[in-house]
């Protein structure tokens, strides 16, 4: 998040010119939860669309991480949300150049999975069906929680040379808003 | 220190860019804080260099010198890192072309499309073999399926056989791995491809298994109503696949430099920029502090030399270290540390002239010697109180007053003028002295003076000091001492033998006149009777002269000038034998006199029988008598003068007039003008012979006027003279 903010100021620094904002390439079409045997499942859906450049490189062999951030908080009508649960799952997208397919790496799990297309292998990425996101008995009773998921290109792992140019470019703004919903038991 | 940070940060930056696995996740704050350091830096020198331009303008003591230094760090350090920045950013950017050969990239291209048709060829066979497979599996049931892969597996290379229907769900599996419960199962695409009647056939890698062969082919079971799916995974021989795999990470590595080349040279590129800005701003940025410290005893010294100028000798200057401005900074403390002693003992000794100065100016003022300076033009310098108080004026000191401008000033000064000129102006180096007499509101005054040269080593500087006393009370009491003692000795020398000799003529008469003829007795009368006479005058005379020694025992009062000498004018004519025309002229404004009414009297007597005897033989005698009130120097004075038409007065005796037993008459006993002096002088007053050109005699009295309660005369003597100077008597 941090460096994020950094990459902002570095932005504003270099390039004074403002940029007219694209809409979010990364979008989150559907996210809910359902409570089976005490924990939250989550089911999500995400449309996740690269730009050309993003698309060249990773043809190039640039591997790129992508991660999907979902976090459980106590909404506060005063300050910040309290965070109950911050969860990260991390996909690596590589192109593999013998094979002519995408390899997507869950970085938490280790599972690879080939691609043909790299649409197919970003719907993949997009794509959460049951994914157990919290024990339902680590939340307080009788009070209201909420949850929320974004998607977001990390540019911290790409090759270093190409960070300055990521974090400056608006091809490289890869995230998508923060997707909110209450949970329900 | 921020200097300091900045270079660690752009060294840190460094070894990221050649480096990234150790400061690769810190590249981005590096970045950023080395623009947010080199924005402060040029914060810093924009403010600097606002205040060397405020100080310019203010032409402040080096600031000149400041601008100097800075330009000249600036250029100094603009040349040489601009070449380097260019030649670096040339080396650079030709060393990351340089390390991509179209020949390598051909080869590597080659390799992986060697690599990749042997394995299509591999995939072609494997397809075509599980093509026939499943071919024996279009017809019986799933059990016979299962039992049909067991059998089909051992010789199809496969290392797992997987019957699935058309969504994926596994019917029946044979693998050569028994830990394996779930097979292998196809991603959504395939299904989705195979679903199409379209086989599939690709590579895999397997986690921990390696690079394998995946085939999926669909086959219609159930008389073509049914779709089901054989899936095989086909391991790639581990020879094939190291070479396979080390030919697509080379290629793969190679795309990735290649395609990174130019973010690679954006990204050196922008960490030299970062070097180079920092270079210059640091550049810049030591210039200002060298000239702030180069400056900083420059300025010192300019201020310390203007409080220097200022008188202030306590300025001590911070020592900058030991090059040569701090031993200009020492050699100036030392000078202010030695001006400070001299002004110091300047002081001191200022202050023992003031204070010697002082100690004099008590003498002087407490000495009763009038004491007068002068310079070689005759300018007063300096006058103690007493010269004020014997002279009556106020003597003003170093105003440029001269002596003849005081004499021009003060009328009755002018025989000071006239005695003390000449002397002065020779400048005796011996010294010295001169009576003079004065006649002033005050009355006569007899000055004793003594001059002598003032000792200097300039000639500009060289004057003359006079010291005088008044001795007029002095000669006084002189003169009274000497006629008392003649009246003393009179008394007895002369006086007690006369009875004596009168008694014996008597008797001598008395018993011879009897015996005697007439003729002898007539010629005895005759002389007895002149010897009596003669004893009787010579009584009178020594009576006269017993008055004349008497001690002054005046009883003084305000007394009217004009009446008592009418009452003595009326008397004469009224007594006259011979006559005589007598005139009187008299002041109306005749100011009272402070004097004895009684010696008064006897004064105007005497003038007036002076005057009658001097007339004996004057055919038209004419005595004229005439006051008048006199005003010199702001003071007044009555004059009285009594003038007569007789013979006049020789001229040799004109010195001695006053003297007694001086005359002219007959029978005249020389006392009657010296009494008068007398009395006048008793009364501090002056007289004077007149000259008459048309003949006869003239005698000029001038007593003072009484003083008023409030006083009078010149109110700065007055001031300066809190006692009255005693009358002379």
């Amino acid at each position: 998040m941090l460096a994020w903010c950094l990459g902002w100021l570095l932005g504003g620094l270099l390039l004074p010119l403002a940029v007219a904002a694209d809409p979010p390439r990364f979008r989150v079409v559907e996210a809910a939860t359902r409570l089976v045997d005490e924990v939250y499942r989550l089911d999500a859906r995400l449309d996740l669309e690269f730009s050309a450049e993003v698309f060249e490189a990773l043809d190039n062999g640039v591997p790129l991480t992508i991660e999907l951030q979902i976090e459980v908080f106590e909404p506060s009508d005063w300050l910040w949300d309290s965070s109950v649960a911050e969860l990260s799952q991390r996909y690596v997208l590589e192109y593999r150049a013998l094979s002519g397919q995408y390899l997507v790496t869950n970085v938490n799990t280790d599972e690879r999975s080939s691609y043909a297309g790299r649409h197919a292998a970003l719907v993949a990425i997009g794509r959460l069906q049951g994914f157990p996101m919290l024990d339902h008995r680590l939340l307080g009773v009788g009070k209201r929680y909420g949850a929320r998921i974004r998607a977001r290109l990390d540019i911290e792992a790409l090759p270093l040379p190409l960070r300055p140019v990521a974090y400056l470019s608006e091809a490289w703004d890869l995230a998508s808003d923060w997707h909110t919903w209450l949970l329900v038991p | 220190m921020l200097v300091t940070l900045l270079l660690l940060s752009l060294f840190l930056m460094s070894e990221a860019t050649q480096d990234s696995a150790r400061f690769g996740q810190l590249y981005v704050w590096l970045v950023g804080f080395n623009i947010a350091g080199l924005v402060v830096l040029v914060l810093l020198i924009v403010a600097n260099l606002a205040r060397l331009v405020a100080q310019l303008r203010q032409q402040a003591p080096g600031a000149r010198l400041s601008r100097r230094l800075v330009l000249l760090f600036s250029l100094l350090a603009l040349g040489p890192v601009s070449l380097l920045y260019y030649f670096s950013l040339q080396f650079l950017h030709r060393g990351i072309d340089s390390w991509f050969d179209v020949r390598i990239e051909q080869a590597l291209t080659d390799a992986l499309d060697l690599g990749r048709g042997s394995l299509d060829l591999n995939m072609r066979v494997v397809l075509r073999w599980q093509e026939s497979m499943a071919g024996t599996l279009e017809e019986g049931s799933i059990e016979q399926a299962a039992f049909t892969l067991d059998e089909l597996l051992p010789g199809s290379g496969a290392s797992e056989l997987t019957l699935m229907a058309q969504n994926g769900r596994i019917l029946a599996a044979s693998s050569n791995d028994p830990t394996a419960l779930v097979p292998s199962q196809p991603n959504e695409e395939l299904l989705l491809l195979a679903r199409q009647g379209r086989p599939y056939v690709g590579l895999d890698p397997i986690r921990d298994e390696g690079l394998f062969v995946r085939v999926l082919v669909p086959l219609q079971v159930a008389g073509g109503t049914e779709t089901r799916l054989l899936q095989g995974l086909y391991p790639v021989p581990s020879r094939l696949s190291a070479l396979a795999g080390s030919v697509e990470q080379a290629f793969s590595q190679y795309r990735e430099l290649a395609y990174l080349r130019t973010p690679l040279k954006y990204s050196f590129t922008l960490t030299l920029s970062l070097v180079l800005a920092f270079t210059l701003l640091a550049a810049v940025w030591l210039g200002f502090l060298s000239a702030r410290r180069l400056t900083a005893p420059v300025r010192d010294l300019v201020m310390g030399t203007r409080a220097v100028a200022a008188g202030d000798y306590s300025q001590r200057l911070p020592q900058p270290g030991n090059d040569d401005i701090g031993m200009l900074v020492r050699s100036f403390n030392e000078m202010t540390r030695r001006l400070a002693l001299s002004r110091e003992a300047m002081q001191r000794s200022q202050q023992e002239v003031e204070e010697q100065k002082a100690y004099l100016e008590v003498v002087l003022g407490n000495l009763s010697t009038g004491v007068l300076t002068f310079d070689r033009h005759l300018v007063l310098i300096t006058a103690n109180r007493a010269a004020e108080q014997i002279l009556g004026v106020a003597l003003p000191v170093n105003s440029g007053q001269t002596l003849a401008g005081l004499a021009a000033r003060h009328e009755h000064l002018q025989p000071l003028r006239e005695a003390w000129t000449h002397h002065l102006l020779q400048g005796s180096g011996s010294g010295w002295q001169a009576e003079v007499t004065l006649f002033g509101a005050r009355g006569r005054q007899v000055l004793i003076c003594r001059g002598s040269a003032l000792a200097a080593t300039d000639p500009e500087h060289a004057g003359q000091v006079v010291v005088f006393d008044d001795i007029t009370a002095l000669i006084q009491a002189q003169r009274d001492a000497a006629w008392g003692e003649v009246a003393r000795r009179l008394a007895h020398e002369i006086k007690n033998p006369l009875t004596p000799i009168q008694l014996s003529a008597e008797r001598l008469r008395h018993k011879c006149s009897q015996s005697m003829n007439p003729a002898d007795r007539a010629l005895l009368e005759r002389h007895t009777e002149t010897i009596v006479q003669q004893v009787e005058m010579m009584k009178g005379m020594v009576n006269a002269f017993s008055e004349y020694a008497r001690p002054p025992r005046l009883q003084r009062e305000p007394l009217a000038l004009n009446a008592l000498l009418e009452e003595l004018l009326e008397l004469y004519r009224s007594g006259e034998e011979r006559p005589v025309q007598l005139s009187a002229l008299l002041d109306p404004e005749l100011p009272l006199i402070d004097a004895d009414p009684g010696r008064l009297r006897q004064l105007l007597h005497n003038l007036l029988k002076n005057a009658h005897e001097a007339l004996a033989d004057t055919p038209d005698p004419q005595i004229a008598v005439s006051t008048r009130r006199l005003h010199e120097d702001g003071r007044s004075c009555v004059e009285l003068e009594v003038r007569d038409n007789g013979p006049g007065l020789p001229s040799e005796l004109r010195d001695r007039l006053f003297e007694p037993y001086i005359t002219t008459k007959p029978k005249g006993t020389g006392l009657g003008l010296a009494i008068v002096k007398k009395i006048v002088e008793e009364h501090g007053g002056m007289i004077a012979i007149n000259d008459v050109p048309a003949g006869g005699f003239a005698v000029a009295v001038r007593l003072p006027v009484t003083p008023p309660e409030s006083g009078s005369g010149d109110p700065a003597v007055a001031e300066r003279t809190p006692t009255a100077r005693p009358p002379h008597s």
